[in-house]
């Protein structure tokens, strides 16, 4: 059985959460250390959880980008393997280029912690293949999750069908309320909500559960 | 210089008194020469040695119990929770840099707090704060506020760790005193070690560990005399800066050497740095240690021996490992990117010897330092209660009774959703209830619920410092018995002004007393702490304000009671204890309270709650601040108001009353609910039947959705300026 | 008449630089090892008057704002 790779680097803050998941969904789930590479045969899926990477210093995900752990997860996602970003992940996966726009801080210039109300906009063929409802609740927690990108490659995302999630109502100034995006294979995918802190009616939701 | 104008200006710099000198003298058999003054101005100040409050905390002793694993002496204390669970918390002050440089100090201050925590091997799971700020309109107070919750929020939420809960005061007794507390709650779970910081083993090596030693805090004391908008760059304080990211690498490697059994002994660089946490080391294990501060890695490397051991440069620790054990440890610190160097070694005397670049500066006894400490016992006079009436004046009906929506608008009542949604309150995915709740609840692997909670009003602090101490400790614990939480064990952070006032030394040893009989009262004992005198700033001292930080449990997650009205046609029962009686504005008030008794009916309140379903207590709030009337517009919130019965009075709405809560149960489950709590001692009666979208009483009528818009938009509108 | 300057802010020497330590951190993991790295702010201002006055105009703004006197330096340049 091939596992789900967590990706680990100093300062991610939500990797046991996100192995938890995993686990919680029957898979088996192992860390990947930033420094090192790894073989991408060995992995069914891969997640970049939430934190602050190298302290989300220069730019959030900037540093991270550029380990070496991200030279395997390129190369997995070349070959077509379905790789995840949740918040500093998503972060970090738009900064390496394998997702389009950038992650500009809030327009309220502070951190947002909140519960948001979420459209979602296409299916992810992996990422959500046990049911994501149309109309979702998820917790948000983050600094710089203002999705931004030129209004071409704005329309471009939107006419491929790479938006994936959508806020009902913006809450960090996200342009046109993108709140999750896919690359244009759709392989690989990122979002500022955190699925894995709603999973069961205890944590205030449960939307989270069909992600994995 | 005369030799006496040299030793009055040592007196000046190394904050030592002429009696302390003699004493020093007299331990050493001679006078203090070079590093020495360093050490002794830095473990015999205040804020080390306690030696204005030791005679006092000592009847914190009395409340320890036999689930309290350890307790005063270690960084933080331990209590056992059954399930092989163990919970470890402590909370600490960091007032004055906070009012200095507001986004370092309180950033800081949590760094400092979750050190004290993972120091014994818990990984923090909960952190809190409990805040005094002066009057909104204040000079700097915007930019205080703000640098404050962005400086709680920039380090909690990088590191990982979530801020559940806290609470907010304003008072113009703060103006030139902010207060900053914060409190870390951190978890022993199934098989994990608990690490202490008693040195032990002679020829084991002190390690070194995390960031680099620079100037941070060294000329700390210039800081509280001196303005430093105009001073030359030489002169300005060292403001200590914190790197939440470098404390998460610290806290993941510290877990893990301390997990693998690597590490004998381990503690963290906090007030004096090197300085504190080698002699206490020593001191505890009652051993030698040889320290060679030539090794300390330095961020600059001018600097000398004696700024090495009093910098407080940030997420630093000193471990004690043995020899054969050193490679292991650094491997683990390199995973992280982190150094771990040999600075010294366990020695078989009883002396610490400093060393300098191959000469040993001084060698002493660690006992002197720390176990010799002075302890003043500083004059006070027994409590007597000054504001007590036999009754309180009529009153009249003036419009600001009515007015809920302007006053909920208030600083004072105001919605403080601005602060906490800036803290990440769902990191590490065990959040059950956060900020947006009266108690927090983290979830157990165990499946429990672990509550948190603080407590200290100070309005009622000014009123009366014992009943105001009492009810630091009793409002927060009621709080957790009306969600079916018992408290479990409680930790302070006193507050104060200056000691050497004997009115503020009475308020103190009464606040202290107070404390201390009713965690005996409740079987939770005080297990951690810390004292904060000299809160005075140009002869103004703060209110006392002795901080409470409660921690409880309860058995499951799922039936835990709301905070607001649920559902429209329930019943609203008034539950009470009415012993203490004022009213929003007075200082005076009426009847006395009887802390012990009200503590002794708490663990009772917690069961019964407990032992009902979400669907029969279907919300539950205490009655505080702005009295009755007030508490049922805050519990109106969630769009579900009440119809009050038109028997209660002005003065029964509008009294705020020690103690009165407010329970929502279902019509099926009403007489049961009633007859339990009668049972156990409480007065119930009925306050009214739920409706939708109003409050209603006689012929008045409020709405909700108003009072919600200026609850809401109040804290904005208190920092002006600030976006 | 306007005049251009940029504001560079610094981290104050005895101060840490957390940013600067996270990059050189990076760099060294990369092979890209620098002998020290600091992070500070750069800040373009366009001032109206004589370059004397603007020149003062700008040390006042930065003062003002721009720069915490606690843990930064600023330097201004005429661009």
């Amino acid at each position: 059985m091939k596992s789900i790779g967590v990706v680990r680097f100093p300062g991610t803050n939500c990797d046991r959460d996100v192995l938890e998941m995993a686990e919680a969904k029957g898979f088996r789930a192992q860390y990947l250390w930033h420094l090192d590479q790894f073989d991408t045969g060995a992995f069914e899926a891969l997640i970049l959880p939430g934190g602050f990477s190298y302290g989300d210093y220069l730019r959030a995900g900037a540093l991270s980008a550029k380990s070496p752990v991200m030279k395997s997860v390129r190369e997995f996602a070349e070959k077509g393997g379905p790789v995840l970003g949740i918040c500093n992940g998503f972060q970090v996966l738009v900064e390496s280029g394998l997702l389009p726009g950038a992650l500009v801080q809030n327009t309220s210039r502070r951190f947002i912690d909140d519960w948001a109300e979420l459209e979602l906009v296409n299916s992810h063929p992996y990422f959500g293949k046990s049911g994501v409802s149309k109309k979702i609740r998820l917790p948000i927690a983050h600094g710089e999750g203002r999705f931004y990108a030129s209004e071409r490659d704005l329309d471009a995302i939107e006419s491929n069908g790479q938006v994936w999630l959508r806020y009902q109502s913006t809450p960090n100034g996200s342009m046109r309320g993108i709140a999750g995006v896919m690359n244009q294979k759709k392989n690989v995918a990122g979002l500022m909500p955190h699925p894995e802190r709603a999973l069961y009616s205890w944590m205030g939701g449960t939307d989270g559960w069909g992600f994995l | 210089m005369s030799q006496d104008a040299d030793l009055k200006a040592k007196f000046k710099t190394y904050r030592i008194n002429e009696s302390e000198y003699k004493h020093i003298t007299s331990l050493l058999g001679r006078p203090p020469q070079g590093v020495e003054w360093a050490l002794f101005s830095a473990l015999w100040s205040e804020h080390c040695s306690y030696k204005s409050s030791r005679v006092h905390l000592k009847k914190f002793g009395k409340t320890i119990t036999d689930k309290v694993v350890t307790a005063q002496g270690e960084n933080a204390g331990v209590l056992d929770l059954g399930f092989d669970e163990k919970v470890v918390f402590k909370m600490e002050s960091h007032n004055h840099p906070s009012f200095i440089e507001p986004y370092q100090g309180a950033a800081t201050g949590v760094g400092g707090i979750l050190r004290d925590i993972f120091t014994m091997g818990a990984r923090p799971v909960v952190l809190a704060d409990y805040l005094c700020f002066g009057e909104p309109t204040a000079k700097r107070m915007p930019t205080l506020i703000d640098g404050v919750v962005r400086g709680i929020s920039g380090y909690g939420n990088c590191v990982g760790v979530p801020t559940l809960t806290g609470q907010t005061n304003f008072d113009a007794a703060y103006n030139n005193n902010i207060l900053v507390n914060a409190m870390a709650v951190g978890l022993l779970l199934p098989g994990e070690e608990l690490a202490l910081s008693k040195a032990k083993g002679a020829g084991n090596l002190v390690v070194y560990v995390g960031a680099k030693t620079g100037r941070d805090g060294v000329h700390g004391a210039a800081m509280a005399s001196e303005s430093f908008d105009e001073n030359s760059d030489a002169k300005k304080p060292n403001v200590q800066i914190g790197d939440p990211y470098f404390e998460k690498l610290l806290i993941e490697s510290c877990l893990s050497v301390i997990q693998k059994k690597l590490v004998v002994a381990i503690q963290d660089m906090g007030a004096a740095g090197l300085t504190s946490s080698s002699f206490e080391m020593a001191s505890k294990g009652q051993v030698g240690m040889k320290l060679d501060l030539s090794k300390v890695p330095l961020r600059d490397a001018q600097m000398g021996p004696e700024e090495i051991l009093l910098s407080e440069s940030q997420e630093r620790m000193l471990l004690v490992c043995e020899p054969g054990k050193l490679a292991d440890i650094q491997k683990e610190f390199d995973i992280w990117g982190l150094d771990a160097s040999v600075v010294g070694e366990i020695t078989s005397g009883r002396k610490v010897s400093l060393w300098w670049r191959g000469e040993c500066l001084t060698e002493i006894d660690p006992d002197l330092l720390v176990e010799n400490a002075p302890m003043y016992e500083r004059p006070y006079s027994a409590w007597a209660p000054k504001h007590q009436k036999a009754s309180l004046p009529a009153m009249s009906t003036d419009a600001k009774t009515w007015d809920l929506k302007g006053q909920l608008g208030t600083s004072e009542h105001c919605d403080r959703t601005w602060i906490y949604r800036q803290y990440d309150q769902r990191v590490q995915a065990r959040t059950v209830r956060g900020a947006d709740h009266d108690v927090a609840f983290h979830r157990l692997p165990s499946g429990r619920g672990l509550a948190v909670t603080v407590g200290c009003r100070p309005a009622w602090m000014k009123r009366d410092a014992r009943i105001g101490a009492f009810d630091a400790v009793l409002y927060p614990s009621l709080q957790m018995a009306i969600k079916g939480a018992e408290v479990q064990g409680l930790t302070d952070c006193l507050n104060f002004g200056n000691p050497e006032r004997p009115e503020i030394m009475s308020e103190f040893v009464a606040s202290v007393e107070a404390i201390a009989d009713v965690s005996i009262a409740l079987g939770a004992p005080v297990i951690s702490g810390n004292v904060s005198f000299y809160n005075e700033t140009l002869g103004q001292n703060i209110i006392s304000t002795p901080a409470v930080g409660a921690v409880g449990l309860r058995g499951d997650v799922e039936d835990i009671p709301h905070d607001r009205f649920q559902e429209q046609g329930s019943t609203a029962l008034l539950v009470s204890l009415a012993q203490v009686r004022t009213r929003a504005g007075l200082t005076d008030f009426t009847g006395e309270l009887d802390g012990v008794g009200v503590a002794a009916k708490i663990k009772g309140l917690s069961e019964l709650v407990q032992s009902f379903k979400a669907s029969e207590i279907l919300s539950t709030q205490m009655s505080g601040r702005g009295g009755l009337l007030l508490s049922v517009a805050k519990m109106s919130m969630d769009g579900v108001g009440l119809a009050i019965e038109a028997g209660f009075t002005l003065e029964d709405l509008s009294d705020e009353v020690l103690y009165q809560m407010v329970f929502e149960v279902s019509p099926a489950a009403e007489a049961k609910v009633q007859a339990g709590l009668k049972k156990l001692g409480f007065d119930v009666q009925k306050l009214g039947v739920t409706q939708g979208q109003r409050i209603s009483w006689k012929n008045h009528g409020w709405s909700i959705d108003e009072m919600k818009t200026s609850a809401r938009e109040g804290f904005g509108g208190l920092l002006d300026g600030i976006s | 008449m306007k005049q251009k300057f940029g504001v560079k802010i610094m981290p104050r020497e005895v101060i840490l630089d957390t940013q600067g330590r996270a990059v050189e951190q990076t760099l060294r993991l990369n092979k890209l090892a620098a002998e020290s790295v600091r992070v500070g702010r750069f800040v373009e201002l366009e001032v109206a008057g004589t370059e004397a006055e603007a020149r003062k105009k700008a040390e006042e703004i930065a003062k003002f704002v721009l720069h915490n006197p606690l843990i930064e330096t600023f330097e201004i340049q005429k661009l």
